[in-house]
């Protein structure tokens, strides 16, 4: 109202204006009309006006130039024609553009005008076989910037100040590139509620930052069965540039980085939420077209059983770094794995050192990167049930007494001296058992009792001297091939990423590693007693260890695996997982049964052992095992199963550097076989928090021991 | 005929031819005759007419092209144009061959009005240009200067009645000629001196300088330029942050000049960015436009400057190519009765001057459309009576007044005031 009458007022003052000047000229032209008329005598001088006269121009006499333009009518024809062309050029310009290419141009419009958003969908949690949780999201306030916030110091400055960051640290994040050069920065995740309200109030103050509420994973129990969850992350260069069937990845996604989260990426993923957008320069969102909404991944639930992780992880830490750090107890690094021996359900896995995944929620920070990467650290990433590659030493005895009493070189009636050191290839550097004393003489149940190495060395001098090189009765792979019935030298198919597969050396493998040194090529008898008690070349996970146990226990392999079952996000099962046989070895049933006797008498017929498992109240059957190595201590193996006539639960450990396999690794089993036992009965259990690794230790390797048991 | 007194030109000794006509042959009486007035002798009425549609359908897109953006207000362009018809209303009154031997003082006045910016206290460098002044509101004096300009070329090349064709005269004119040009580089502000080059050149032109002079200088304009770029190789120095800056020609600049010859190349700057994204605007308004108010390119921000610099991407956009050749027509209507006036004119200074506007304007409308579809380098020209900007508005008016007063001080057209003769 005030505008128009503002603009009325304006209105009548130009008019007032223009009256007034065309009334000052109208009255000049009178004056200057009455000045003429009065000074004739100036006429005859005047060169005349133009105009439409000519009489005067005749009366003149005078050349008819009377106006200036008449000699330049070639420069106007020149100036017209220029505006012409000029107005020519720009018209036919136009007309290509808005008439030939508007379609083109038009479609370019679009592009810049409609945008798809997704918008992230919250990733499914994972629990335990009895619904506790393992891992589970919560909301967290993250405060973006774009990656222009990084030319305006007094933006800086102010995120740095509500933020509580040092200037350094918010320049250091608004550089990071590493989600896109496109992509807004990530400043500050997890931000307080009340500095996020602040932003958001004072967004003039703040050009270019804004904030978003996503997920972020929370870990209740932190380390706890780190190495089966895994960790989340962002997506790699690599990753990206993957296109995984069904799926967009965009550098903004959390991915699966490890454990279960890694495998199971699809499942807890759930579907990203799409938003047709209007958007404008500055690309913010003018309106939404349509929209659909994001779906929550499916949760998992997992074979493990918290208790008896817990029990698990607990035991390795307390034996391993007692102190927090590494070296402070027995062993650098250790792993122990639960198997339920009727379906192949995993319902322990603990390997130490370990992580505490709730550090990588934001991507790993690189001070921890760092530490976890040194040589003390002793490898805190590594799942070494399903990567660390060992010795398998004596738990090993086990299959290959059975390949002796398949093959009859070992019967129950066979009997052996042991002296304490054995040169049965005459090669003048005798093999030596464990108890460099001797064990007198043994029949092969005494041989796993003791865990006598020269009993051993007598089946495999058998299995040599049947061979090729001997009697030609058995190919020289006849053992290994035996020992794969029980699925070593693969992996077993445990639903983890980059499971290692051991190895079960044979001369063909041999010729081809030793292909440079033609001397060490050759296969010989000492191949033969080094892999039948589980040293020399071969090599095994816990897992596989622990999965061969299945198979002397029940007789059958299950393949070993974590995933329970898939809900959705209305908690209907989409999926169980259903228990596949991996490995059903065909033996003699007879051979089985010495074979679960001598490990029984491993256990009653020891003098700790049975304190040691009827502490836990376990009536078990198991093996030990060291690892023998000159640079450093010996690795110490048990692995146990129980009860040993009905057996549930197979439990392997393994303890680098711990020395001893009986005093060392069997009271982990225990306790954690113990732990399963209890848990098949209902019990609940304990579930507390892990701790992750500190990342240092106090020694890097123990010393190499002479004094040595088995 | 021998050149004409310089200061006797175009306020020669007033006759009376007309009276005596229109006194039907007879002797002319000291005119008691009281005849009603004739206005279409100070108004021409086409001209106004013209120049009220283009500026009413300039209000009208410069209406639309600032809607919803808060750093440009209408009201303040449309007091502008009401300032600017007053102003012209004065000017048109005014009578221009008061000025037409003042070259000197004109060249003075210009000078001073192109240097004010680098005055202390009231110099006002904003983007590494200094060229404006604040007095209590920020103005652009180089963009008043364009009318000086235009009076101060129009009146040294008037003095030589149609004929320059003596080489030392010439030189001597173009010398002159090129002082605003120079003193305008000082602060620096290309896309002015452009402006002013090309009233000098139109003026030369239309003013009788012989073609082969002129031919000659734009031979050695041509060397200059490409002189600039070949010593600017050697001038270039390393800025520290690895880029290359020049020393002549800034960066940019260069960008800009670029970024127009190298379209379609794969160009993520903010040139070739803001030239995408004009051309855009305007290809998607095809034929008969998206409707006023209706712009995506302008409206959402796609479009940089688009009140000011890329008006006429909003024009497109928003009306089409039916909408462009409106406006077109009315340019090349005005054009066209600015011509005739100076044609009709009878007083050298006065065609020139309205010879001079016209290529002034011609350049601008060339220069501004030829940038928003790519013909040509990205320069900061508006268009004339449609961009945004009350100091451009209220020069054009004064271009208008001018025209006007050229028209109804000494014109054959209509029955205007007329002193006589200028030669």
């Amino acid at each position: 109202m005030l505008v128009a009458v503002l603009a009325g007022i304006i209105a009548a003052v130009i008019a007032v204006c223009i009256v007034g000047v065309v009334l000052v000229l109208v009255s000049r032209y009178r004056d200057q009309n009455a000045s003429a008329a009065t000074d004739l005598s100036m006429l005859d001088t005047v060169g005349v006006g133009a105009d439409e006269d000519g009489d005067i121009r005749v009366k003149s006499g005078e050349a008819a130039a009377s106006k200036p333009s008449d000699g330049l009518s070639k420069r106007f024809g020149a100036l017209g024609a220029l505006a012409g062309a000029i107005f020519a050029v720009l018209g036919a310009k136009l007309w290509s553009m808005q008439v030939m290419d508007s379609s083109a141009y038009s479609s370019e419009a679009e592009r810049n005008l409609y945008t798809t958003v997704s918008t992230p969908a919250p990733r499914g949690s994972i629990f335990d076989r009895q619904g506790r949780v393992l891992v589970t999201n919560r909301a967290s306030q993250t405060v973006l910037a774009e990656s222009e916030v990084a030319d305006s110091y007094d933006t800086i400055r102010r995120l740095s100040s509500v933020l509580g960051l040092p200037v350094g640290v918010v320049r250091q994040r608004l550089a990071d590139t590493s989600h896109g050069a496109q992509s807004q920065r990530v400043v500050a995740s997890d931000a307080r509620l009340r500095d996020v309200a602040f932003i958001a109030e004072h967004a003039d103050a703040f050009p270019g930052v804004s904030v978003e509420t996503r997920t972020m994973r929370i870990y209740p129990n932190a380390a706890l069965g780190a190495h089966v969850l895994g960790y989340t992350g962002s997506p790699t260069e690599d990753e990206l540039s993957k296109t995984v069937e069904g799926r967009v990845i965009d550098s903004n996604d959390i991915l699966g980085k490890g454990g279960i989260e890694a495998f199971y990426d699809d499942v807890l993923a759930g579907e990203k939420g799409q938003r047709n957008v209007m958007v404008d320069a500055s690309g913010n969102v003018v309106s939404v077209t349509s929209e659909t909404a994001p779906t929550q991944g499916s949760d998992i639930y997992l074979t493990i059983d918290a208790a008896v992780q817990y029990a698990a992880d607990k035991a390795l830490a307390s034996l391993i770094a007692p102190g927090g750090d590494i070296g402070s107890g027995r062993g650098v690094a250790g792993s122990v794995v639960a198997l339920d021996a009727r379906d192949g359900s995993i319902v322990a896995m603990a390997s130490y050192p370990t992580f505490d995944p709730s550090n990588f929620t934001d991507g790993i920070p690189q001070d921890i990167w760092d530490l976890y990467n040194t040589e003390e650290s002793h490898a805190p990433m590594l799942n070494r049930v399903i990567n660390g590659q060992y010795a398998a030493a004596s738990t090993f005895k086990a299959f290959t007494s059975m390949a002796g009493l398949e093959y009859g070189f070992a019967t129950p009636q066979s009997a052996w001296t042991c002296t304490g050191s054995w040169d049965g290839f005459n090669t003048g550097a005798p093999q030596k058992c464990w108890d460099h004393s001797g064990h007198g003489t043994l029949d092969l149940h005494g041989g796993i009792v003791h865990s006598c190495d020269v009993v051993f060395y007598e089946i495999a001098k058998a299995f040599f001297d049947h061979g090729p090189a001997g009697t030609g009765e058995l190919s020289n792979t006849a053992l290994q091939e035996y020992l794969e019935k029980y699925n070593f030298g693969k992996a077993t198919g445990v639903d983890l990423k980059n499971e290692s597969a051991g190895r079960v050396p044979t001369p063909e493998w041999k010729a081809e590693h030793w292909r440079n040194v033609p001397s060490e090529a050759a296969w010989r008898g000492g191949d033969y007693t080094n892999m039948i008690i589980g040293q020399g070349d071969i090599l095994v996970t816990p897992l596989q260890i622990a999965a061969g146990y299945c198979g002397i226990a029940t007789g059958r392999i299950y393949k070993p695996h974590l995933l329970k079952e898939v809900r959705n996000a209305a908690g209907d099962v989409a999926m169980a997982f259903e228990p596949e046989v991996l490995a059903e070895p065909e033996v003699n049933q007879e051979h089985l049964e010495y074979v679960r006797d001598s490990l029984r008498g491993m256990i009653v017929e020891d003098s700790k052992m049975p304190k040691v498992f009827g502490d836990e109240g376990l009536e078990a059957a198991g093996k030990s095992g060291t690892a023998e190595h000159t640079d450093r201590a010996d690795d110490a193996w048990f692995v146990a199963y129980a009860p040993y006539d009905d057996p549930k639960y197979v439990v392997a450990c393994m303890i680098e550097q711990g020395k001893q396999g009986s005093s060392v690794a069997a009271p982990i089993v225990a306790k954690v076989l113990g732990a399963a036992m209890r848990a098949d009965s209902g019990e609940e259990g304990t579930v507390g928090r892990i701790a992750g690794s500190s990342g240092h230790s106090s020694v890097l390797n123990f010393a190499a021991d002479s004094d040595r048991e088995d | 005929m021998p050149l004409p007194q310089i200061d006797t030109i175009g306020i020669g000794a007033p006759s009376a031819p007309r009276r005596r006509k229109r006194g039907g042959g007879h002797v002319p009486r000291p005119a008691p005759e009281r005849k009603p007035l004739p206005l279409s002798g100070i108004v021409c009425w086409p001209f106004l007419g013209v120049a009220a549609l283009l500026v009413g359908y300039g209000l009208l897109v410069c209406w639309s092209a600032v809607q919803g953006n808060e750093n440009y207000s209408f009201m303040r362009q449309a007091s502008g144009v009401a300032v600017g018809l007053v102003l012209m209303a004065i000017v048109w009154a005014f009578d221009y061959r008061k000025l037409a031997a003042a070259y000197k003082p004109l060249l003075v006045v210009t000078v001073v009005l192109i240097l004010s910016p680098h005055l202390p206290v009231i110099g006002v460098t904003t983007m590494g240009a200094t060229s404006w002044i604040n007095i209590g509101m920020q103005i652009q004096p180089g963009e008043f200067a364009k009318v000086t300009v235009v009076l101060f070329a129009s009146s040294l090349v008037a003095r030589y009645g149609g004929k320059l064709d003596e080489v030392r005269e010439y030189c001597k004119v173009v010398g002159l000629l090129s002082i605003p040009f120079l003193c305008i580089m000082t602060q620096p502000d290309l896309g002015t001196g452009l402006v002013y080059l090309f009233i000098s050149a139109t003026v030369l032109v239309m003013g009788g300088a012989r073609a082969k002079y002129i031919g000659i200088t734009v031979g050695l304009l041509v060397v200059a330029i490409a002189a600039v770029f070949f010593i600017d190789e050697f001038l270039k120095y390393d800025t520290g942050d690895g880029t290359m800056e020049y020393r002549l020609l800034k960066n940019y600049q260069r960008s800009r000049l670029f970024v127009f010859m190298n379209q379609g190349d794969a160009d993520y700057s903010a040139e070739a960015y803001n030239l995408q994204q004009a051309m855009i605007a305007i290809g998607s308004g095809g034929l008969f436009g998206k409707g006023l108010g209706s712009s995506t390119q302008s409206s959402l921000g796609f479009l940089p400057e688009a009140p000011t610099d890329f008006i006429f991407c909003v024009l497109a956009e928003e009306l089409g190519f039916a909408g462009v050749v409106v406006l077109i027509a009315l340019y090349a209507t005005l054009v066209a009765v600015c011509l005739r006036i100076a044609r009709r004119c009878g007083n050298l200074f006065g065609m020139l001057t309205v010879c001079a506007i016209v290529g002034m304007w011609l350049f601008q409308i060339l220069e501004n459309i030829g940038m928003c579809c790519g013909l040509m380098p990205i320069t900061g020209i508006p268009l004339p009576f449609v961009s945004y900007g009350s100091s451009f508005m209220l020069v054009n008016f004064i271009m208008l007044g001018l025209i006007g007063s050229v028209y109804s001080h000494e014109s054959g057209l209509g029955r205007g005031m007329r002193y006589g003769s200028t030669r």
